[in-house]
């Protein structure tokens, strides 16, 4: 058997990681989109999402008000507004940076939100303090629905309709931005 | 039923507040002087009479410096109605702090009753009401501390605002520690009802910066008050209280959210009062049953 020096095998270790490196890159990116684009997707597929979305016409799919009105009404959101879109924005934003290498490898660090971020850019229509993000998971009274409808022109146009349903309606909490946080910082740790 | 953790933890937390405003915040107004007018309640024990002062809700709390604590009443001229420790009462008198106003033994409704105290400048209250029965039903009188009109004596046992309405939201227990520790962590709504602008901003002021307080676990056979809404004891100290029952013993605000009620939303109801909220999330590591 032929014995290759060992000054030959490093120089073909060093080649060998050098190839592998554009890999290392490539492969992470692919990982990251697919599991950045899922995540999106899962949020946008959320019950509570849809709902949200569907605006002051939609239907409780999320059964969070046992079916009586829709969240957009009961959270008293004005007509214009896209409560969605400032969290999905920060979700867009979820990006990663080359650290370079490492003794095990190559490093990459993922800037992922906290559920506070959301929090802090989901404030509710009619206290600005307290977010309707975390209300989903923690509990919304109904007080926005009343402060509407008792206006002259509800901001949400349908939410004079429903009256004494969504008042005896309690709120369901179910889990939202926390769990989808948690379940997708534990797969962007994973990417190897 | 036996005494159960959250019967102790809301006891303990409706002393803590108490005390946390009125220090931090000095919120007591001391009224010198104040004359009580007689009136009859049909609820009251058929062998007192009457005194009411316009005021509810006087200051109980001892290690609040500068407040005025009433230990009796003035008759005419005469001091009277101390707490007397031989018989653990005040001798055919009575003081209910929380309805603002005396109980006199006997039936002579003429009498010229004056006491000196400290009235809060918010009531708190502790209710399982909803935010949107609080708010929008717009149920509550306001008891001004300041009045523009002769002072009468105010009804009794109905609430009144400026208060803070205090409610245990959500109580959940997690896995924590190996050998059956849990925690615990309560969510507490605080509805903030006030006249002014000015002392919304305060008690929201005082009570964002209340992260990472503490409080002892105080049982409810320690509450401060007897069945007539006077002290059991003749005097309640809060620190006292707080240091026999362990300072710090495992209960903390772990996190606390303030807000207002936007004034856009505010317009809409249908009274000019000033709406904020106070959550606080509470934690502490302990093994259940105990």
């Amino acid at each position: 058997m032929i014995k290759i020096p060992k000054s030959v095998i490093k120089k073909i270790e060093r080649k060998s990681q050098k190839s592998l490196k554009k890999d290392y890159k490539k492969a992470f990116k692919k990982t990251f989109d697919d599991t950045k684009k899922e995540m999106i997707k899962e949020f946008l597929s959320h019950p509570v999402t849809i709902e949200i979305l569907s605006g002051p016409g939609g239907s409780n799919i999320s059964g969070t008000l046992a079916g009586k009105s829709n969240l957009f009404a009961f959270i008293g959101f004005n007509i214009s507004e896209q409560p969605i879109d400032s969290i999905l924005q920060i979700l867009e934003n979820i990006s990663y940076s080359d650290n370079g290498e490492s003794s095990k490898g190559r490093k990459f660090n993922v800037s992922f939100p906290t559920s506070q971020d959301i929090f802090n850019v989901t404030p509710m229509p009619w206290a600005s303090g307290r977010s309707w993000a975390k209300g989903i998971e923690s509990g919304i009274s109904g007080l926005g629905y009343l402060l509407n409808k008792s206006t002259s022109s509800s901001r949400s146009g349908v939410a004079i309709q429903a009256d004494k349903k969504v008042r005896t309606a309690r709120f369901k909490r179910v889990p939202y931005i926390s769990s989808l946080l948690k379940k997708y910082k534990k797969k962007f740790k994973n990417i190897k | 039923m036996i005494e159960q953790y959250h019967h102790k933890l809301t006891n303990s937390f409706l002393l803590w507040f108490d005390n946390y405003l009125l220090e931090k915040g000095e919120a007591y107004t001391n009224k010198t002087g104040v004359s009580l007018e007689n009136y009859k309640d049909d609820r009251s024990d058929s062998s007192y009479e009457v005194y009411g002062s316009p005021f509810k809700q006087w200051v109980i709390d001892s290690s609040i410096n500068g407040a005025t604590i009433p230990n009796g009443i003035t008759v005419g001229n005469t001091p009277t109605a101390q707490y007397n420790p031989a018989t653990q009462s005040r001798d055919g008198y009575a003081i209910d702090f929380d309805n603002g106003r005396v109980l006199v033994e006997g039936s002579d409704s003429n009498l010229n009753v004056t006491c000196d105290f400290a009235v809060k400048d918010f009531n708190i209250y502790f209710t399982n009401e909803t935010e949107e029965d609080l708010i929008v039903e717009n149920k509550y009188e306001i008891n001004s501390r300041i009045f523009s009109e002769p002072e009468s004596y105010i009804q009794p046992y109905d609430q009144v605002i400026p208060a803070v309405f205090i409610n245990t939201a959500t109580s959940q227990n997690k896995g924590f520690a190996f050998g059956g520790m849990e925690e615990t962590t309560v969510t507490i709504t605080a509805s903030v009802l006030s006249e002014d602008s000015y002392q919304l901003d305060g008690v929201l002021s005082i009570f964002n910066d209340s992260r990472n307080e503490c409080f002892s676990l105080i049982p409810m056979s320690d509450h401060p008050f007897n069945e007539f809404n006077d002290l059991k004891s003749g005097v309640y100290n809060y620190k006292d209280l707080s240091e026999q029952h362990g300072k710090c013993n495992g209960m903390y605000i772990n996190d606390v959210n303030t807000s207002k009620l936007t004034d856009r939303a505010r317009k809409s109801l249908s009274n000019d009062i000033f709406v904020g909220f106070i959550d606080f999330e509470l934690k502490q590591h302990r093994f259940r049953h105990q």
